[in-house]
């Protein structure tokens, strides 16, 4: 297969977003402009103009009509997808880690970073009450327990908020009554990443301790594990087999002092139910930060430190290919 | 081609000064599906370069939705790029290939990481007592001629003190051969280095230089001379290491003062099993004559 490079991003990716439909793919990197692409040629529609800082989470609404993004510039944005137009701003008191859409694209959740004093928080707003973002008057604060949260997902039908935290803790939040429902320890180190599958049945999580999990979704109980040899960044779930990629590769301040042939920045596919690696893709010339797969499961794409995005059609060697039982 | 009309003669354009560059033109095969676009620029040499970008025009069906958000402005950073990918923005990658692991080798694919797969074509194992080419544990005559070979083993010791005494060192084969008409440098002419010797003579004698390898990561200096020092009195151990994470890079070299000793810790320490891994003992080539 022959990948489509994409650069639009001067400093390394943090996050890759496809929407629903899989034909525009979101990007944000530590530069502080986010990137909107059509997945099926490589071309670049447009860029989110405002941020004054690395841009660490991207998330789009469930019909394309809005983009949500966190920045360190300490505010979390709004825009209009079709013109790139800034529609709201919330102002926080430190960097903004994390933020999504819930399934319905009515709530609004972002978390902020513990430092300069601050304490690490969950805001939720509701979009339909159009006081509560003008007047910055979120619906839920939830303060967050010691360690803070490093990523967070919408759980299915809005009810739930799933955080991975700093020490490795997985907690399911309810979004009715503000409560901690589940509280797992199963990774010894952060939380890099949160995917659900297709159906929002599992996730899987992406962790620094070298393994990428998969959880389910009501009980956080523990699934599988796919272990490799170095910190996974990111993870995802294949909607169309049973097959899960990882990303990842040595920290990036690690990588000036070894080779590109130590580092091992490939992405990395493993069955989703036998938990043995499969294949391997090179490419990237650095870690990989984030991956996604198209919504249809006949492509993927990873962002890299290196500050590509690589866009791969998956030819008919991967849909022919058959593990031996 | 550019149209031919405008100037008759390309001495006449070179004449003319070539700062008018012709109008890009577009052509479209609705026969393949093909579009050729060419456009022609200036490159950094303010050379006049061609440029042909050939696209697949593909119709898609899609949903209405899709088809809407296609139709889209571009805006921001991408306001002003024509319609179609931006070649500074969308680069076609070289071909990848998905490398498949099967299940079961799954364990042996880090190929370049496993240090013993390395080592397998060279004979480096080699057993201690047929002098087969595996490991004296797995060794299928371990029961029946390890007793003999420790016999035979005591014997030869004292024999090998005195045959290892007049061997000449292999350094001065290096500068003998050099007869015929080629030009030899000065420094290794017959008896160039010989006042070299004599400079730096006494610092070292390389003739009782070991060189160690398969050490494991976590060796120390202070290891190797607890491990070499009942062979004899040692002038001088050089560990390499990694400049960077100061780990062992897996080799030492052991300068004894005595030839003989030195043979004594080859016989006694190769094949000798340390910290998981089996050393492999054996005389250091004089430095200057590998390449």
């Amino acid at each position: 297969m022959k990948p489509l490079m994409l650069h639009g991003h001067d400093r390394a990716l943090t996050q890759i977003k496809y929407n629903r439909e899989g034909d525009l793919l979101f990007s944000c990197a530590k530069d502080s402009h986010p990137n909107v692409w059509y997945s099926i040629n490589g071309e670049r529609l447009g860029t989110f103009e405002g941020h004054g800082g690395a841009v660490w989470c991207i998330d789009v609404d469930w019909d394309t009509s809005k983009v949500m993004t966190g920045s360190a510039d300490n505010t979390c944005r709004l825009w209009d997808c079709s013109t790139g137009v800034q529609l709201e701003q919330f102002d926080t008191r430190s960097a903004v880690r994390t933020c999504g859409f819930s399934y319905s694209g009515q709530l609004l959740m972002y978390t902020t970073d513990s430092t300069m004093g601050q304490k690490c928080e969950m805001r939720i707003y509701d979009s339909r009450d159009s006081a509560q973002i003008k007047n910055n008057e979120p619906m839920m604060v939830l303060p967050m327990p010691a360690s803070k949260v490093t990523s967070a997902v919408w759980g299915p039908l809005d009810q739930t908020v799933i955080s991975g935290h700093e020490n490795g803790n997985i907690i399911q939040w309810d979004m009715k009554e503000g409560e901690m429902v589940h509280k797992v320890l199963d990774h010894s180190k952060q939380i890099n990443d949160i995917q659900f599958s297709k159906d929002m049945t599992m996730f899987i999580t992406a962790s620094k301790d070298n393994t990428a999990k998969l959880f389910d979704t009501q009980t956080l109980t523990h699934k599988k594990t796919y272990k490799t040899e170095r910190p996974v960044n990111s993870a995802a779930v294949s909607p169309l087999k049973p097959h899960v990629i990882l990303g990842g590769g040595q920290e990036a301040m690690d990588v000036t002092t070894t080779s590109t042939r130590i580092g091992k920045f490939d992405a990395r596919l493993f069955n989703l139910i036998f938990a043995e690696e499969f294949g391997r893709i090179k490419g990237h010339f650095g870690p990989i930060n984030t991956v996604a797969f198209q919504p249809d499961g006949r492509g993927y794409s990873s962002g890299g430190e290196d500050g590509y995005i690589r866009l791969h059609q998956f030819d008919s060697q991967y849909f022919e290919f058959d593990i031996e039982y | 081609m550019p149209d031919i009309d405008a100037n008759p003669s390309w001495a006449d354009q070179v004449e003319d000064g070539d700062d008018v560059l012709p109008p890009p033109t577009e052509d479209f095969h609705a026969s393949t599906g093909t579009k050729i676009l060419t456009e022609y620029k200036f490159n950094d040499d303010d050379k006049k370069v061609k440029v042909v970008r050939t696209f697949k025009i593909e119709k898609r069906k899609v949903s209405k939705s899709i088809a809407t958000r296609k139709a889209w402005k571009k805006f921001g950073a991408a306001e002003k790029d024509a319609p179609g990918p931006n070649p500074s923005n969308t680069i076609i990658s070289e071909d990848v290939i998905i490398q498949f692991v099967h299940s079961k080798d799954s364990q042996l694919n880090d190929n370049d990481e496993d240090p013993l797969n390395k080592i397998k074509g060279q004979k480096m194992v080699s057993c201690r007592i047929c002098k087969g080419d595996h490991w004296t544990t797995k060794c299928p005559y371990k029961d029946s001629l390890a007793p003999l070979q420790e016999s035979l083993d005591e014997k030869k010791k004292d024999g090998d003190a005195v045959d290892a005494a007049p061997g000449a060192p292999p350094g001065g084969a290096a500068a003998a051969k050099a007869p015929g008409g080629k030009y030899v440098p000065p420094n290794l002419r017959d008896g160039g280095n010989r006042r070299g010797e004599s400079m730096m003579g006494g610092r070292k004698d390389e003739s009782a230089t070991i060189r160690v390898t398969n050490l494991s990561e976590d060796t120390r200096e202070a290891d190797l001379q607890e491990l070499f020092k009942p062979f004899g009195n040692i002038s001088r151990i050089y560990l390499a290491k990694d400049k960077v994470t100061g780990q062992s890079k897996g080799f030492a070299f052991i300068n004894f003062h005595r030839r003989e000793d030195a043979a004594r810790a080859i016989q006694g320490i190769s094949g000798f099993g340390y910290d998981h891994l089996i050393l492999n003992v054996e005389w250091a080539k004089p430095s200057g004559t590998n390449p």
